[in-house]
């Protein structure tokens, strides 16, 4: 069995970091946002320039009149929903394909991120977090499933029975057939694009945030967050929900389990909005 | 070879927090992933009259304007509107079957993220106060499922996630 440096060197193609997405996270914690270093970013692409003026356009953003410049509708969005949109968009081609070894469908991961990121971002509002940060946590924390995904596919009959003969979440099931799990694999490619350590973090933990040797509010946020998706039926692939429930990721980020249905209401708000500015079937 | 006839299925995605009842008999309806939602299907097989409810949540008294607006939201008051939908197109309640899926839910010990359970809990609940039958389930465990329902057959048949055959409901 490999160890997971082995394992990352013997990967013939480890996926690059998408260009925007290591601009915006830059961005993420600076306290004196510009709107003109947004522009600057999403300008030289011409699908998220289209992309950025259809949603200002929409119904749920509340159209007036039309914009199709650029400038305006990230001005009119605001600059943190401007944000969202982007690191949305931008893991999409990365996360949208086919991942065989986990059994799930083209376009059910990035659906299942972008939901769990939605979750991540009404609570962190609601609790005065930063919002984005955590939204780009809980849209990335799934990652290491695009990498392990073909290492798992040619196990994919030892990945059925190894879930029935265990009855183990999914994670054990990986650690007990590769002996890592994508967790730690999503937190490594993190670190490789030399993404903030507290994203590596929260991404590295996000199925057992009380080991996050730090930044454990956000790698909880990220725990709950995908927990949540899975209840909407957000989850994706062979035994979406063998998952562990992690009552302390609630104290971490100072809720109660009693909250998590008002949660779900106020998503399902969110994904209706989202579904129609991203083009995917609800 | 010439075909004799042609049936033309008409197939209806009933999404998260919706439902729907039809009476023509070329309908498929569908549930995509339920996660730990609940699928219920109601079927008058005489009438040839059934329905689908995909609820997200137990109990409407969590949040009645979302009730109100989406009633398929929640298990009871969907539930409610399913009997009712099927009876307006002349189902008889005396005859109508009930087939539930979903409501899987996650290893948590201490029940604090059950909303699986809660949700299989409000279906129980429901099929006592109405004096209801379950024909068949299949609900829990930790898998995302989908389910195809067939008005002209009354065929319920689910998907689960990451398996390649389909499983025949009833």
């Amino acid at each position: 069995m490999l160890n997971i440096d082995s394992f990352l060197e013997s990967v013939a193609y480890l996926p690059p970091a998408p260009p925007n997405l290591s601009r915006l996270v830059e961005l993420l914690n600076q306290s004196d946002l510009d709107v003109g270093e947004v522009v600057e970013l999403i300008q030289y692409d011409p699908a998220l320039t289209a992309q950025v003026i259809r949603l200002c356009n929409s119904a749920s953003f509340g159209a007036r009149a039309p914009v199709s410049d650029l400038s305006e509708a990230t001005a009119r969005l605001g600059f943190r929903e401007t944000i969202h949109l982007v690191t949305a968009l931008s893991t999409a081609a990365l996360m949208r394909s086919q991942q065989k070894g986990y059994g799930i469908e083209a376009g059910e991961l990035w659906k299942h991120s972008v939901a769990a990121a939605l979750v991540g971002k009404l609570v962190a509002e609601e609790r005065q977090d930063n919002a984005s940060l955590v939204f780009t946590a809980c849209m990335l924390h799934d990652l290491g499933k695009v990498v392990l995904s073909r290492r798992l596919e040619t196990k994919y009959q030892e990945v059925l029975a190894e879930s029935q003969r265990s009855q183990s979440p999914m994670l054990v099931v990986e650690r007990n057939l590769l002996g890592f799990d994508h967790a730690e694999v999503g937190g490594r490619l993190l670190e490789r694009w030399r993404f903030p350590p507290e994203l590596v973090v929260a991404v590295q933990f996000h199925h057992d945030p009380a080991q996050a040797p730090a930044h454990g509010r956000l790698a909880a946020y990220a725990c709950l967050a995908n927990l949540v998706a899975c209840f909407m039926g957000y989850g994706c692939g062979h035994q979406a929900l063998a998952l562990s429930g992690r009552a302390l990721a609630l104290e971490l980020v100072g809720v109660t389990g009693e909250d998590i249905p008002r949660w779900m209401t106020r998503a399902f708000d969110a994904m209706r909005d989202t579904q129609s500015l991203l083009n995917f079937s609800f | 070879m010439v075909p004799t006839s042609i049936v033309c299925e008409h197939r209806l995605v009933v999404g998260l927090a919706e439902l729907a009842v039809s009476n023509n008999p070329s309908a498929i309806l569908t549930a995509y992933t339920l996660g730990s939602c609940l699928g219920v299907v109601i079927y008058d097989p005489v009438a040839r009259v059934g329905g689908l409810l995909h609820a997200m949540l137990p109990d409407s008294r969590l949040d009645p304007a979302k009730a109100a607006a989406y009633p398929g939201m929640f298990v009871d008051t969907g539930l409610r509107a399913l009997l009712e939908g099927a009876c307006q197109m002349q189902a008889d309640k005396r005859r109508l079957k009930l087939y539930a899926t979903g409501g899987a839910r996650i290893m948590d010990e201490d029940e604090i993220f059950n909303i699986g359970g809660g949700n299989c809990a409000a279906l129980a609940e429901f099929i006592r106060q109405e004096n209801l039958r379950l024909a068949a389930q299949q609900l829990g465990g930790h898998t995302n499922r989908t389910v195809y329902f067939s008005i002209g057959t009354g065929l319920v048949k689910l998907k689960v996630a990451g398996l390649p055959n389909e499983i025949v409901l009833c």
